[in-house]
């Protein structure tokens, strides 16, 4: 499903990814690890296409994406769910619109949101939460909201960077169990992470980082 | 309700400061467009007033024959200078006085229609030939003299007076014109610094949109259908003002113009009038907005990305 194919980029002096190559297959839940700046988010940013890499080439279902149009960056990033470290909801709109959004964008007729927004909010355990705006709403909540938003529109891929990050080890937990059920359901999950605890508990395969390179693949 | 309309009029509540100026500025500039499109049309209809009112007549000299009057007609009707020649009979010129005079009918009493002369009414097709044909006129000898009927101000000469109907209505058009225009850029400069603001306090969000796949044209839409309801409700509002003087302050200019209709006296036709002219400005606000919307949304999503 994603390829990376001797892909590097630097910043100036400093090389954010040193001719990294990997795969990832459908259905794969795929940790990527490594200190800061050892270059997780950047290959995010890179499946994202809202980042190019000076050189080598990456593939999404077969097509290489750092080839695409500006134009159709928008059409890409719609067959994929993204969940944030700092969660990245609409602080104006409710929880339900916030997932909404989703739908919207990806130009989802309007008689089928509040079906499936219904459904990813009870999937995320927030039903309850449904018309509170995030202000009212934890960390951990929040979380879910990114995360229910990600889903709602039936992503092949769901991006997460650092999703536990801000929150405490319980909360994460939550989190985890919901990405581990979303990926038996055949979801495929990338997700950027440097916390230990989660990654000997899941037992996924582990793409670690360190500066800019690939050192270690299990 | 359309996502991208409750979108902008969720926006339209969170900020309706930045609303009501954006609609009192756009209002202000259509309350005046209105105003002078009224006035521009009054003057040209009191231009083309006295351009289709008899303008000239040559009074004949009398015991002519009909063959001669005819003559003189006929070469007036061929001249392409000249239209609407009539010929106006000494009976008719007696009732036109009687008319002038029912006030003191003993004025049309002591008089008979031998001493009205007969004459030849007649257009010419641009004032700015009157003088010329008029010269031409008197040196016909079957003519006794030539009268100008248009006459406005107290000018004497026909150069004053076809001089002061173009320099009036140029005023009023070229006037018109530069401030209509100046507040139309204005109008355009607030919408553009509002959008703009809009932009600002919406990055975050922008941000969000596109990184979850938004195409530019979702994140516009809402932005334009914003300043495109500032538009509408700035024309409607200015209009209606506007709308509101004319109707207030009509019967009084009909009055004060008494046979030269600067306005229309039917009401269907007045309305009409205004319709015509809010359905221009419509267009136009809409173009307004577009554009400045546009242009705000361009900038702003140029420095996001």
């Amino acid at each position: 499903m994603i390829v990376f194919q001797n892909v590097t980029k630097s910043f100036g002096s400093i090389n954010a990814l040193d001719n990294v190559s990997f795969e990832i297959k459908p259905g794969e839940f795929v940790f990527l690890t490594g200190s800061s700046g050892a270059g997780k988010t950047t290959i995010l940013k890179m499946i994202l296409r809202e980042m190019l890499p000076d050189s080598g080439k990456v593939f999404f279902d077969d097509k290489n994406i750092t080839e695409i149009s500006n134009h159709d960056v928008p059409f890409l990033r719609q067959q994929m769910g993204i969940v944030f470290q700092d969660f990245k909801v609409l602080s104006e709109r409710t929880i339900s619109e916030n997932v909404e959004v989703a739908l919207a964008v990806s130009n989802t007729p309007q008689e089928e949101w509040s079906k499936r927004v219904n459904h990813v909010l009870k999937l995320v355990g927030l039903s309850s939460r449904a018309k509170l705006f995030p202000s009212q709403l934890s960390g951990g909540e929040l979380q879910r909201v990114s995360l229910a938003r990600a889903l709602v529109i039936n992503p092949k891929l769901i991006l997460a960077d650092e999703p536990t990050g801000n929150l405490d080890w319980k909360t994460a937990e939550g989190i985890m169990e919901l990405l581990e059920k979303i990926n038996k359901e055949g979801k495929t999950i990338i997700m950027a992470t440097h916390h230990e605890g989660i990654i000997k508990h899941a037992k996924h395969r582990i793409i670690n980082l360190d500066d800019g390179k690939i050192t270690k693949v299990k | 309700m359309n996502n991208h309309t409750k979108t902008a009029i969720d926006a339209i509540k969170r900020s309706p400061f930045q609303a009501i100026s954006a609609i009192f500025v756009l209002a202000l500039t259509f309350f005046v467009a209105t105003t002078v499109s009224v006035l521009v049309y009054a003057s040209s209809k009191s231009i083309s007033y006295f351009e289709t009112r008899p303008q000239i007549i040559a009074f004949l000299k009398n015991d002519l024959s009909n063959e001669t009057v005819n003559v003189l007609q006929n070469k007036l009707t061929n001249d392409i200078r000249i239209k609407d020649v009539r010929y106006v009979p000494k009976e008719e010129a007696l009732e036109i006085y009687k008319k002038a005079t029912e006030d003191n009918p003993l004025l049309a009493e002591l008089v008979n229609p031998s001493i009205f002369p007969a004459s030849l009414e007649f257009s010419v097709t641009d004032l700015k030939l009157a003088e010329d044909v008029i010269n031409e006129v008197k040196n016909e000898a079957v003519v006794e003299q030539v009268g100008f009927t248009a006459n406005i101000g107290g000018e004497k000469s026909l150069g004053d007076v076809v001089g002061r109907l173009k320099t009036i209505s140029s005023y009023v058009r070229i006037g018109g014109i530069v401030f209509v225009g100046a507040l139309g850029i204005t109008s355009f400069l607030v919408l553009l610094i509002i959008i703009s603001m809009r932009m600002t306090t919406r990055k975050g969000e922008i941000e969000i949109l596109s990184l979850i796949g938004a195409t530019p044209a979702f994140i516009r839409s809402p932005i334009i259908v914003e300043a495109v309801i500032y538009s509408l409700v700035g024309v409607f509002t200015g209009w209606t003002l506007s709308f509101i003087l004319w109707l207030y302050v009509s019967p009084s200019i009909l009055s004060y113009f008494g046979q030269i209709e600067v306005l229309p006296r039917d009401p269907i036709s007045f309305f009409m009038l205004f319709v015509i002219i809010l359905g221009v400005e419509l267009v136009t606000g809409f173009v307004i907005a577009l554009i400045g919307s546009l242009t705000a949304v361009k900038r702003s999503l140029k420095k996001v990305r």
